[in-house]
């Protein structure tokens, strides 16, 4: 209770209440800025937190950390233009409801959205940290690979109207997963011999030029046609009526978010995208999604906020990281000369319960900043196209450069840009593409683990709970529309 | 507030760019004559094949902690990401032979150099000094039957033991096809994981027999005991770990370890070949530097000047095109 008690002090120390300031409104910014994610933050300002005491660091990284995932938001509903790859389901909805003048209820919604979302893990993570962690050990490759297989079973339903086109898109993904060094033969497959693809094709510069690359190269289409901006007096916070309609998506989201935010290797941008399915799954309204559903923005944005304190999880009670930025914030620890683990819960209590207050007061923090300021963000939209899209162009190629350092990076985000102006023209999905990306490479990789790990008996899939639960929800998810259709034709008899 | 916040921003974006400029600088400038002045009297690159905040760039960044102070000039990263270190060779070999540009390089590179996948040979590379030997541990799960290194080495000549390794091809994977080897396993299973965190929740959740894993790696689960050192493969036991045997002490002449060290290319003048080794040297017995190195659980005499780095490079190398061509993956 004493640690408790002096974790908690740090909401009235200035000096630690400065640093939680400073990251969150750092970690919006950044998060909003397309290419710049939370995790090159943390990175580039890693030498930094050196100079600080510890539990200083962790404040301040806890709370770019959290702040960072709603600053993604930002532009992907307001320029179509993730900020950060958790934010790519929310560009789903939160953009078509910014196209028709919605931008503020679609940032409000955002803001409340991911707030509640980041407020349950944290307290997931408080109550249940060292018992949740334990999951962590029962999830091998098997269990990895039932799930990207039930991940990807759901690829029909999402982004544009038509399951072949979705399909096509995701399988083109899944292709493109493949390039790289393959993990478990230690062959190059289609790098061509260029060192850029050896570690596969980067995720970040496909997202940009999918996502923002493309838009801009559309709007390039209609310059001359004078075009209307979405106007500031439509900004409108969002209604009890929305919330009210929210309220299951923002519920289920943060749930499986926080859990999915736990499992090693599986971020906040896997969160987003399943919860994005899930909200689809259990809404009335399954039809608006894709167009502008309140639904879709609330779900992903609750899901990726949940996933971070989700992340955080498994960093701090089995000194494993659960995302890219925890495995930062792993390393600024260790530098720090704190080694995350079960027995720092007995050892330094207080430490932790720094980090659960910092990322309360983060997640309270970017609430009322997104609020707050949902009017003066909702003005990006106000620029003129002139200045706009050659702002976004320039941000999109920084942000393609950055993780890397690479002008390759640039390149792949040019060449997506223009493979997205296509996908768009022809009435393709973007979204399927990303999954089989992201799921494809892990659904290969985990297979083959798996079968070395059974001695290539297929049959041992089976023996596993998990496994055979995950293969009874994929099952059922597939055929859940055609028993539908059965049922509604027994009872019209 | 606002403008503080810019201001971070742009601070880390300037120094991005005034490395860049200065780069650009120095090679426009670089002239014969230049390279008679003090050595160094300019920005030294550092080059490393780890993105911002992997393991080598991290190594990299604490070694210049202490290094402007010691060189009295400044030193930039260089994240030269891609090809198994392939691309890092590449950019080192783009640029002047002068002891500006220096790689901080892993056992990785060399096995794409025998691999012929660099446009640099290794008869090239000049050792300055090592930075960290970390010596590879196999542990095992707290469930699994085997409690000590005899039981596992015992069992190991029955059965076809799966270890958890990262990459095929890659440094562990050799590591466990020579160990095996010496300790009479007869075709041992790998399995290849992501990183040493995936492996250890594979050897806790009991899906390998053991992992090949750096001390530091599993730090967290051994105090807990969920992971239970066995072996570890150096003629020496580690400090953190008094009680587990090293493989000198069951008669085994097995020594396998995660090996950073920094390198040049060949064409440099000696006298900045030595004042390089002597800085780095100097600059990685730093308070910060060694705090770094004990807190990863390794011993301070992982930092060796350039002659005995070399050979353990070139021992290194031989062994590799050796082991290489065994699975077949270099004909």
């Amino acid at each position: 209770m004493d640690a408790f008690l002096a974790g908690m002090g740090i909401l009235v120390d200035p000096y630690m209440l400065f640093l939680v300031f400073a990251g969150t409104l750092l970690g919006i910014i950044v998060g909003a800025l397309p290419g710049i994610s939370g995790s090159t933050t943390t990175a580039l300002l890693l030498p930094l937190t050196i100079t600080m005491p510890p539990t200083g660091a962790l404040a301040f990284l806890g709370s770019i950390y959290c702040a960072a995932n709603f600053g993604g938001s930002i532009t992907a509903i307001l320029i179509n233009a993730p900020g950060d790859p958790s934010a790519s389901a929310t560009a789903f909805d939160g953009y078509p409801m910014a196209a028709r003048g919605e931008a503020g209820k679609a940032l409000g919604i955002s803001a409340i959205s991911s707030a509640i979302g980041g407020i349950f893990s944290v307290f997931v993570l408080i109550v249940a940290a060292p018992l949740l962690a334990r999951a962590a050990y029962n999830f091998g490759p098997p269990e990895y690979f039932a799930l990207a297989v039930f991940g990807l079973s759901m690829v029909a339903a999402i982004g544009g109207d038509s399951p072949t086109r979705n399909l096509l898109s995701a399988a083109f993904g899944v292709l493109l997963a493949t390039v790289g060094l393959d993990l478990t033969t230690g062959v190059e497959r289609f790098t061509f011999g260029i060192y850029a693809l050896s570690d596969g094709i980067e995720f970040i510069p496909v997202l940009i030029g999918l996502f923002a690359m493309a838009e801009l190269l559309e709007q390039a289409a209609h310059g001359n046609v004078v075009k209307e901006y979405i106007k500031l007096s439509a900004v409108k916070l969002p209604s009890l009526a929305d919330f009210r309609k929210c309220a299951k998506a923002i519920i289920l989201s943060s749930g499986i978010g926080t859990f999915i935010g736990t499992l090693p290797a599986l971020g906040a941008t896997t969160a987003a995208m399943i919860c994005y399915n899930e909200s689809r799954r259990w809404s009335k309204h399954k039809l608006e999604f894709g167009r502008g559903a309140i639904e879709g923005v609330a779900g992903p944005e609750a899901a990726n906020n949940a996933a971070v304190g989700g992340a955080m999880v498994p960093t701090l009670a089995l000194g494993i990281p659960g995302s890219a930025t925890t495995a930062i914030i792993l390393v600024g620890l260790i530098v720090q000369g704190v080694r995350p683990g079960p027995h720092l819960f007995n050892e330094q209590p207080t430490l932790l319960y720094v980090v659960f207050a910092s990322m309360l007061a983060a997640n309270l923090l970017y609430l009322v900043l997104g609020l707050g300021a949902a009017k003066l963000f909702a003005r990006v939209t106000l620029i003129p196209p002139a200045y706009l899209w050659p702002g976004v162009f320039v941000l999109s190629v920084v942000g393609a450069y950055a993780p890397n350092q690479s002008m390759f990076d640039v390149g792949t985000m040019l060449v997506f840009g223009v493979l997205g102006l296509l996908f768009r023209r022809f009435g393709f999905s973007p979204a399927p593409l990303i999954m089989g990306l992201v799921l494809g490479r892990m659904v290969e990789e985990t297979f083959k683990q798996s079968l070395l790990i059974f001695d290539q008996n297929w049959l041992l899939f089976l023996s596993r709970p998990i496994v055979v639960l995950l293969f009874a929800l994929t099952i059922l998810g597939l055929s859940a529309p055609a028993l539908a259709h059965g049922w509604r034709r027994l009872r019209a008899r | 507030m606002t403008r503080k916040i810019t201001d971070h921003r742009s601070l880390a974006l300037t120094r991005r760019a005034f490395a860049a400029g200065a780069a650009a600088t120095t090679a426009l400038a670089w002239s014969p004559l230049r390279a008679q002045e003090k050595f160094p009297s300019k920005t030294i690159e550092v080059v490393t094949h780890a993105g911002v905040g992997g393991g080598t760039d991290i190594t990299a960044r604490m070694m210049m902690v202490h290094a402007p102070g010691v060189f009295k000039t400044e030193l930039a990263v260089v994240n030269k990401v891609g090809g198994s270190g392939g691309a890092a060779l590449a950019y080192a070999n783009s640029r002047p032979r002068d002891g500006y540009t220096i790689m901080l390089i892993t056992q990785t590179h060399l096995l794409t150099m025998i691999q012929g996948k660099a446009p640099v040979k290794y008869a090239e590379i000049v050792a300055l000094a090592r930075a960290t030997d970390d010596p590879q541990v196999l542990m095992a799960g707290k469930n699994s039957p085997y409690k000590t290194a005899k039981d596992f080495l015992e069992a190991g000549k029955k059965k076809s033991m799966k270890y958890g390794a990262t990459q095929l091809g890659g440094v562990d994977h050799l590591a466990v096809l020579g160990f095996a080897k010496k300790a009479g396993q007869e075709k041992p299973t790998v399995v290849p994981f992501r990183g040493g965190g995936d492996i250890v929740i594979n050897v806790v959740g009991g899906n390998v027999d053991v992992g090949i894993l750096n001390y530091a790696e599993a730090d967290s689960q051994i105090k807990s005991g969920d992971v239970r050192p066995l072996l570890v493969l150096a003629p020496k036991r580690l400090g953190p770990l008094p009680d587990v045997p090293c493989s000198k002490d069951l008669g085994l002449d097995a020594s396998y370890s995660t090996v950073r060290g920094f390198v040049t290319l060949k064409g440099v003048p000696e006298e900045n070949l030595k004042a390089l080794e002597e800085g780095l040297v100097k600059a990685m017995k730093g308070k910060m530097y060694a705090s770094y190195i004990e807190s990863s659980g390794q011993s301070p005499d992982s930092v060796v000047g350039r002659k005995e780095w070399q050979a353990q490079l070139d021992a290194f190398y031989n062994e590799g095109a050796e082991a290489l061509k065994s699975i077949g993956l270099l004909k």
